[in-house]
């Protein structure tokens, strides 16, 4: 098991990103055995994270509205730099896919972040969500709301 | 001595992390135990366990080091038995079972994908797939946006739009990715992604479902597509 996260981390996530990424894995998925005690994982609230789906509510229509009025739809899509570049970035993962294959090529191991994570040492249960890494218009509301 | 359990293993597995760094602090060194087919990988389980990033990394870890050379069931984190008998007399009674499963997730591996749409690109294809809502969008802009209903009207075309493509866009990601994959499973609903699947992939496939998912990034632009693995597969234990 040598790889991956087989993917460009475009948006610049710290190195905890690996951990952040598989949290719900860990915490919620995996064998469990009626026998043991289990941990009690009170205080993280980790299905509640980064919620970015749109919901239905006024506030999520007027922030579309204005989202759109932004836009420059003569000349599509910016070239923000906040944004990947993503000519740039398809061109490079089409080299990388040829010359050492996607695994190999990918930038950055579980391994190496989980161990980037590890010396990061913080205490406590840090278990929260990294800072929303895009601007979305509808992060306010849970999801109870659109129905 | 309660004891922390990270995972089970065949009893042939050829190289489990026995004393790597476990949960802890300091770590609890990682041991062995066996019973019949099966061993399962322990260490002494602190007083006190929380959620805290350190054994989270810990746990992950171990089972990581254990899935290189052998499959591993990974137990969810935070699982521990109060003491080796209890733990002895559970693999015994579910060795049959756990046999099974060890066997089917040979040679597999989880790859967890999360999919969410870049706002901004997201707007420019849902107003470039529907002109009269791009019409209506640059109508408005004319009359500097009209009233607040007005407003309020075209925001929920545009949110309709974009949720129309978020159902759309997830059932792409997982019609393209279970063809490569031997099993695919949701995860928790709950999390606000447009798609959070995890894909049960047999290890000499991971470059095809990795360079698939560059395309599906390619072809659309407005996806931003987070793949993590190869992981013990978590998602396809029970």
């Amino acid at each position: 098991m040598t790889v991956v996260p087989a993917q460009q981390q475009s948006r610049g996530s710290g190195g905890s990103s690996g951990l952040y990424d598989v949290l719900e894995l860990v915490l919620d998925r995996g064998l469990v055995i009626d026998a043991f005690i289990r941990v009690s994982l009170v205080g993280i609230e980790i299905l509640k994270i980064d919620i970015r789906i749109v919901v239905a509510s006024v506030d999520t229509y007027l922030r579309f509205a204005e989202a759109c009025n932004r836009l420059d739809l003569e000349a599509g899509p910016r070239k923000d730099p906040g944004l990947p570049d993503l000519l740039g970035e398809m061109t490079e993962s089409g080299a990388r896919g040829k010359t050492k294959g996607a695994l190999s090529g990918a930038a950055q191991t579980i391994a190496d972040s989980f161990q980037q994570g590890r010396d990061e040492e913080t205490e406590e249960s840090d278990a929260k969500p990294r800072a929303t890494r895009t601007r979305r218009p509808a992060t306010r509301k849970p999801k109870e709301d659109s129905e | 001595m309660s004891v922390y359990v990270y995972g089970i293993a065949a009893s042939a597995h050829p190289d489990l992390p026995e004393n790597a760094a476990g949960i802890g602090d300091p770590p609890r060194p990682v041991r062995i135990v066996s019973q019949g087919r099966i061993k399962a990988l322990v260490s002494d389980a602190p007083e006190k366990i929380r959620p805290k990033r350190r054994d989270l990394l810990a746990h992950q870890d171990v089972l990581r080091q254990a899935g290189e050379s052998g499959p591993v069931l990974p137990l969810r984190f935070g699982g521990v038995s109060p003491d080796d008998e209890t733990l002895l007399s559970v693999l015994a009674e579910k060795e049959e079972y756990y046999v099974e499963r060890l066997a089917a997730l040979d040679g597999m591996v989880e790859y967890n994908l999360k999919a969410t749409h870049d706002e901004e690109a997201v707007l420019y294809r849902v107003l470039s797939d529907d002109p009269a809502l791009r019409e209506s969008v640059e109508a408005g802009r004319r009359t500097g946006g009209g009233s607040h209903e007005d407003k309020v009207r075209l925001g929920e075309r545009v949110a309709q739009a974009v949720q129309t493509r978020e159902v759309q866009d997830a059932d792409l990601v997982r019609a393209t990715l279970r063809n490569l994959s031997e099993e695919v499973s949701a995860g928790p609903k709950s999390v606000g992604w447009l798609a959070n699947l995890s894909f049960l992939v047999a290890r000499d496939r991971s470059a095809e479902l990795v360079n698939a998912v560059d395309v599906i990034r390619q072809e659309n632009p407005h996806l931003v597509l987070t793949v993590t693995g190869p992981l013990p597969p978590y998602s396809f234990v029970e």
